[in-house]
């Protein structure tokens, strides 16, 4: 027998449909719906300016925007053969990290809740909300920044942010004490998490899976080590692992990647306390510096004689390695972008871990795979 | 993982020598793209023989995407791939004539190509010979258009609207 779970049930964290072929009690087949979110950003991309595709970032992950605007930002900044300062470069580490944690912060508060246990949500919301705070005092947004442009960032850090960051970080840790605490030392949560939605490495591999999911089936793989963009070459963490595979191993991995995107924050404040500078490139070509760009015959020639070429940009989101590809033929918008999105891929290989479990291991399961749907529709 | 002997990092020479040696016929270009190994532009007629070098002599075992580009007269295919052995990215174009866009599909060497090909065959019209499942994904069943396309423009809705009306 077929059964819908979704497009509204409390299981998706979104609006797609997963068709579950059932005998009993166990999944025999499934297939993924998708598109209900389907907004063609790629489309929409292909008729603005490079600074314009910055909004629509925020909007295709809206758990993490200010990760995809950073993967988009440099993809357009390669294919547009602009640098950016030193500083732009670590505080969008700052911006990247603590979206981080943000976002899993939020799969957490979602992610337990769907486990029946009702604290742990409202803790996780109660500590996200630190972090916004932080995000509406130099974006002035909670959600949907807008923040990062081509050749920079919009502006600096308002005086004072550090010490403020500092004192959110050191609260945080302890947090993270607390929520370990609520979850590995409970009975009900191991019980219906341990060896559940087993997917092992070589699976991962040959069906493209990325992320915190790849990393709890031991394999050592994270792009902010393995090839490092901005400024992490430069700072000190470590990767997590667990060699599970299964549901606590990703809860592990993320609880664990926290802790490290904590250690990474520490080191960006101390250096952004240190180097004091500009934030946007100075030389950026008239046509895509100014919000508005000079229009008629005069911007058409400025815009007919940029050089073209294409970008590609891979980053570590909080869900999984997303990849960003820019074409610039010369005109006022990019001829083509296109993304990966790392949730899409996890999602594609959903049979794998959900075939052979029971339909009310569905939840738990696809809690951890932790599915933003406005990424995988884009 | 790779075939190399353990060597483990290439250059991109050696890349670029390995595949020119193995298919002399179906490369027909090796060019420099910042933050990957390189760029090959390769014979669409032989994608699958690229493929599987690709994956099993140069160690590319993680298919990280494919994607359309509509050039008007043709279309591209691009695979962006890993190697877990390099810890670099390749990527791999070919471009096809766009009158009956078709080319092999990668599910056999990299199962994880099945939704990427999904979603270029709706948005971009590129028909993968041999998918597994090649129906929509995130457009709606029987869905007329393909909205990656050049053609295919924003900003006239009253012209969509007669269409959509006809079907």
């Amino acid at each position: 027998m077929w059964i819908n779970m979704g497009p509204q049930h409390p299981m998706t964290h979104g609006l797609w449909n997963l068709r579950v072929k059932i005998e009993g009690e166990i999944v025999k087949e499934i297939d993924p719906e998708m598109g209900f979110l389907h907004r063609g950003i790629e489309k929409i991309s292909e008729d603005r300016h490079y600074n314009e595709v910055i909004t629509l970032m925020d909007r295709t992950c809206y758990v993490a925007g200010i990760a995809w605007e950073h993967l988009y930002i440099q993809a357009a900044e390669q294919a547009l053969h602009v640098t950016p300062p030193a500083r732009a470069l670590w505080i969008r580490v700052l911006c990247e990290e603590m979206q981080r944690i943000a976002s899993h912060v939020m799969w957490y508060a979602a992610f337990v809740q769907d486990l029946g246990l009702m604290s742990p949500f409202l803790y996780g919301m109660r500590d996200r909300d630190l972090l916004l705070d932080h995000f509406q005092s130099f974006t002035g947004g909670r959600l949907t920044y807008e923040y990062m442009r081509v050749g920079g960032v919009r502006n600096d850090l308002p005086p004072g942010t550090t010490d403020r960051m500092r004192k959110t970080l050191d609260w945080l840790m302890d947090r993270f004490v607390e929520y370990d605490r609520l979850c590995m030392g409970s009975e009900i949560f191991r019980k219906r998490c341990d060896d559940l939605g087993v997917l092992k490495a070589n699976d991962c591999i040959a069906y493209g899976v990325t992320g915190p999911m790849l990393r709890s089936a031991g394999v050592r793989r994270d792009l902010r080590k393995d090839r490092p963009y901005a400024i992490y070459d430069q700072v000190d963490f470590d990767m997590a692992i667990a060699d599970s595979a299964d549901v606590t191993g990703r809860y592990l991995v993320r609880m664990e990647e926290m802790r490290q995107s904590v250690r990474i924050l520490r080191q960006v404040v101390d250096w952004l306390d240190k180097h004091p500078g500009p934030v946007m490139a100075p030389n950026l070509p008239r046509w895509l510096g100014a919000p508005y760009a000079p229009v008629g015959r005069e911007g058409y020639l400025l815009k007919r004689n940029y050089p073209k070429g294409v970008g590609l940009s891979a980053i570590e989101e909080p869900h999984g390695e997303a990849n960003a590809y820019v074409v610039n033929e010369g005109g006022e918008h990019p001829y083509r972008v296109k993304f990966r999105s790392p949730v899409y891929v996890n999602l594609s290989a959903a049979h794998k871990y959900l075939v052979g479990y029971h339909v009310a291991d569905i939840p738990p399961i696809m809690g951890s795979v932790d599915v933003c749907v406005g990424e995988v529709d884009r | 993982m790779g075939t190399d002997g353990g060597t483990g990092r290439m250059t991109s020479e050696e890349i670029s020598g390995r595949l020119k040696e193995k298919l002399p016929e179906a490369v027909l270009a090796f060019e420099e793209l910042p933050g990957t190994a390189g760029r090959v532009r390769f014979r669409a007629e032989s994608a699958l023989e690229v493929f599987r070098v690709v994956r099993s002599d140069l160690g590319y075992d993680h298919l990280s995407m494919v994607g359309g580009i509509d050039w008007v007269e043709e279309r591209e295919v691009i695979y962006l791939v890993w190697s877990d052995l390099r810890r670099n990215y390749l990527l791999l174009s070919t471009r096809i004539a766009a009158r009956d866009a078709h080319i092999e599909s990668a599910t056999p060497v990299w199962p994880s190509a099945n939704w990427h090909e999904r979603e270029a065959w709706e948005m971009v019209d590129i028909r993968f010979d041999h998918h597994p499942d090649l129906r929509h994904l995130l457009m709606p069943d029987g869905y007329a258009f393909h909205p990656l396309l050049r053609s295919f423009k924003l900003h006239e809705p009253e012209e969509l609207e007669v269409k959509v009306r006809r079907v």
